[in-house]
């Protein structure tokens, strides 16, 4: 009998010897009119990281939003410690000792690491903060995740790793019970990383229940005790982990289509002229310090790859090629063999360059304009892309002077055409883009690229909180760019995936070029010695 | 040099006043007469005390366009109060009262209307300068009590005026309530970034009705002040101060975009532009270019703004 009982009992249960300390049950919640969560139990044990993972759009936003108090559910409800819970807003939830670190950063800028932290928990004794003793618990967690930062340095100034360095802070300190942390490594280093879960580690010792939702599958494997697969808004795996796989895993992810893992190293065959002209040469780049003696190529139908840890140097190279950074005199770049100056973005769009930064949010989508108007708008003041987005207007002025009314339909063609190659997922042009999950967004942003039909694009971490369908789909996008005959360069963090899409790479490491490498003769492991130096 | 002017805000306010003092002293010595430095003195506290004010608001990235018409409907308050022979300590508890409540409509209509600061304001700015219209039926009232007077211009240890001193007061106290407590570090987080502000469970309808209570009141204070330093209130009482204590601010170092606040800039500034205002006063310049001078130093003020936010977002300036 006991056996019969116990081959019943589902998987969660195993562990049910420890309290559950967070218990969601039955959520559900719909948004414009679409349900998005149907009924998700979920608990979290202490002492535990239960990781939960999904695509993009699978719904695991929804449910962090409402654990937090952010958002409130249609129906269904949360237990704190057996209790009901109704979270009214973020303070509440924060009171009761439910943290998060959001996936979005939340700093104010304009004031420093201390005042950040304790935003909205400052210590105080008849009105007035106690900044003295403030300022020694910030030190001392900042001492932990191994920021150099000073607590009275200005968030501003703070690169990105560390200012997710500081979100993580700002959870860490205090009094809480429950920690949720939505993607909270993908600003961070192997290093960085690894004290993160150092950190992990001694929380949940302290009988801390953990939730942990992440798109990197390793680790989730290397940290978490359990693991809850969502797809479209329902549970279809619970997993202790060391039950289950990450094939596994991505195949609950993905349901019908988990043909589309590409499963290797496989890159699609590339045409380009060996000794073809380069669309970009850049000689002896300097600037201001941050770059030193960069020098590179980029051939037409070619795609490169830049790698190095955040802070080599990347990033700043990518602005500076697109006008976004000052260049240093003696700085010589050519397109197509044409000395040219980039001193400002409008330049370097006029000369048929396109950038996709890393933030999204900040310089990527226009946030209060639907979807149509985030891919074509910025197409329309260009002039040339102009006369090339209407091959078929009637209106001849538009396409020789530049001049005159855009049709409509032009451009829901144009949007309708770059949603089906992109496989966007969206229930309309006239969605507002901020609705879409992040890799759609991406996928709108690359889509506004796209239709520009750039001599170069530059793709700063192109698939930076994207779920793995969406990235195989933004992959193969780029193949196909650059068949069509797109210079490209991407810069990112992920060595497979420049290993996937780069013919070569170049490695950076203190703003200078320490090696170049051919990816059909090198691995990740050869890359990452060449990274730590 | 153009870098560390940059870098340092209060380092140009204070540049520029001492150029400005050398420059008028050498067009007319009476610049430095004890009668014209007093003058300035009082003329400028009034100006710093509604100006820190206006710096709460705009370091919540908002804008208080009624300020002026505070200054004027709480002088009237007072003049007309005073004339009726109410004890001055009531009546200075009154002008404050006014300013307090006046203050709280303004937050009303920007928290429960949903209207942005600029549009509530101009329109509450239209209705207390009706009813300031109203109270004088466009006439001037006088005071015949001193004591208000010498409260303003009246001379402490023998030397400093009594606004200075009331304006010391109130920049201490405003300093305190900025860095010291959860309430101020608020504003400048809602400025900064209303997004991590309301995640970290920030009220911003509280914080916005006390900021703005804060601004009407120091305006009324400014008023009354103003009537005691005249001897008398009219309607036109703070016609311009609204620009001027934006101007103030601007000057000062405080961004227009908000997330930080520059107090003793604030109280630099407005000590320049008052010396600057009795300056061309003594130098003789047609009042009629005055809008022209101080038009022209907000946008040079505005310029050197933008250009720090360039700067620091090209990454060549770490600030």
């Amino acid at each position: 009998m006991p056996d019969s009982e116990s081959i019943a009992r589902s998987d969660h249960d195993v562990a049910a010897k420890a309290p559950c300390k967070l218990r969601a049950a039955g959520l559900r919640k719909c948004f414009g009119g679409i349900e998005v969560l149907h009924g998700i139990d979920l608990d979290l044990m202490a002492g535990e990281v239960h990781a939960l993972i999904g695509e993009n759009g699978a719904g695991k936003s929804t449910i962090i939003n409402i654990l937090s108090g952010r958002i409130s559910p249609d129906s269904g409800q949360v237990e704190l410690d057996q209790r009901i819970a109704k979270f009214g807003n973020p303070l509440a939830a924060k009171r009761a000792g439910v943290s998060i670190i959001a996936q979005e950063l939340e700093l104010v800028p304009t004031l420093s690491i201390l005042e950040n932290v304790f935003l909205g928990a400052e210590p105080t004794k008849f009105g007035i903060i106690r900044w003295g003793e403030a300022r020694k618990k910030v030190a001392a967690v900042l001492r932990e995740l191994g920021i150099e930062a000073e607590p009275s340095q200005l968030t501003r100034t703070l690169s990105i790793a560390d200012q997710q360095l500081v979100e993580i802070a700002k959870a860490i300190v205090g009094d809480f019970r429950v920690l949720i942390m939505d993607e909270p490594t993908s600003a961070l280093n192997l290093e960085e990383t690894s004290r993160l879960f150092k950190i992990i580690s001694r929380l949940k010792a302290e009988g801390v229940a953990i939730l942990y939702v992440s798109h990197r599958l390793w680790e989730v494997f290397d940290i978490a005790d359990r693991v809850t697969v969502l797809r479209d808004g329902q549970v279809v795996q619970r997993s202790l982990t060391k039950d289950t796989n990450s094939a596994y895993v991505i195949q609950s992810m993905l349901g019908s289509k988990s043909s589309l893992i590409s499963g290797g190293q496989s890159k699609s065959k590339r045409n380009f002229v060996q000794s073809g002209r380069p669309v970009l040469d850049v000689r002896d780049l300097n600037s201001g310090g941050l770059l030193r003696n960069i020098s590179i190529s980029v051939k037409a139908g070619e795609v490169v790859g830049f790698a190095g840890v955040l802070g080599s140097g990347r990033t700043e190279l990518c602005e500076a090629i697109y006008g976004l950074r000052k260049v240093d005199a003696g700085t010589r770049i050519l397109l197509s063999d044409r000395p040219v100056e980039l001193d400002e973005p409008k330049t370097s769009s006029r000369y048929g360059i396109f950038l996709l930064s890393e933030d999204r949010k900040q310089e990527g989508i226009f946030p209060h304009l639907d979807l149509r108007e985030n891919v074509v708008l910025p197409n329309m003041l260009n002039k040339s892309a102009r006369g090339k987005a209407n091959p078929t207007s009637e209106n001849n002025i538009a396409r020789t002077t530049g001049f005159g009314v855009v049709s409509a339909r032009d451009e829901l063609n144009i949007f309708e055409a770059m949603r089906r190659s992109l496989n966007i997922k969206c229930s309309g042009w006239a969605n507002k883009v901020t609705q879409l999950s992040g890799g759609n967004q991406q996928k709108i942003l690359f889509a506004r690229g796209r239709i520009a039909k750039p001599s170069l694009m530059i793709l700063s971490e192109p698939t930076r909180g994207v779920d793995v369908g969406a990235k195989e789909e933004i992959y193969a996008a780029i193949d196909e760019l650059a068949a069509d005959g797109t210079g490209i360069i991407v810069s990112s963090s992920e060595i497979p995936e420049l290993l996937r899409l780069c013919d070569r790479i170049w490695v950076l490491r203190h703003g200078q070029i320490v090696s170049e490498v051919k990816s059909a003769e090198t691995d990740e492991e050869a890359i990452l010695e060449i990274m730590a130096g | 040099m153009l870098k560390s002017l940059l870098k340092s805000e209060s380092l140009a306010s204070l540049v520029a006043l001492v150029i400005v003092v050398i420059a008028f002293t050498a067009i007319n010595g009476k610049f430095l007469s004890r009668l014209n430095v007093e003058g300035i003195v009082v003329s400028a506290s009034i100006s710093a005390i509604v100006s820190l004010g206006m710096t709460f608001v705009i370091a919540m990235r908002a804008l208080d366009l009624s300020v002026g018409s505070i200054m004027g409907f709480v002088a009237v308050i007072a003049a007309v109060m005073l004339s009726y022979n109410f004890p001055l300590p009531l009546v200075i508890a009154a002008a404050l009262l006014s300013g307090v409540g006046l203050g709280l409509a303004n937050a009303l209509l920007i928290t429960w209307l949903q209207l942005p600061s600029f549009v509530a304001t101009l329109a509450s700015f239209s209705v207390i300068f009706g009813l300031s219209l109203i109270l004088t039926h466009g006439a001037t009232v006088t005071i015949h009590n001193s004591t208000l007077s010498q409260l303003v211009i009246g001379r402490v240890f023998g030397v400093v005026p009594c606004a200075a001193l009331i304006a010391a007061v109130v920049f201490i106290v405003m300093t305190i309530i900025f860095i010291l407590t959860p309430f101020g570090r608020h504003v400048a987080a809602i400025g900064g970034e209303a997004r991590a502000a309301i995640g970290a469970g920030v009220n911003i309808p509280k914080v916005t009705t006390g900021v703005f209570m804060i601004s009407g009141t120091l305006a009324g204070l400014g008023g009354m002040m103003t009537a005691g330093m005249l001897q008398n209130a009219d309607s036109t009482i703070g016609t311009g101060a609204e620009l001027m204590s934006i101007a103030v601010v601007v000057v000062g170092g405080t961004s227009l975009m908000g997330g930080r606040g520059n107090l003793p800039g604030t109280v630099l500034a407005a000590l320049l532009l008052a010396s600057i205002k009795s300056g061309l006063n003594v130098a003789n310049v047609p009042s009629l270019y005055e809008g022209l001078v101080f038009g022209g130093i907000l946008i040079i003020a505005l310029m050197i703004d933008g250009m720090r936010r360039t700067q620091r977002r090209k990454g060549m300036l770490v600030v």
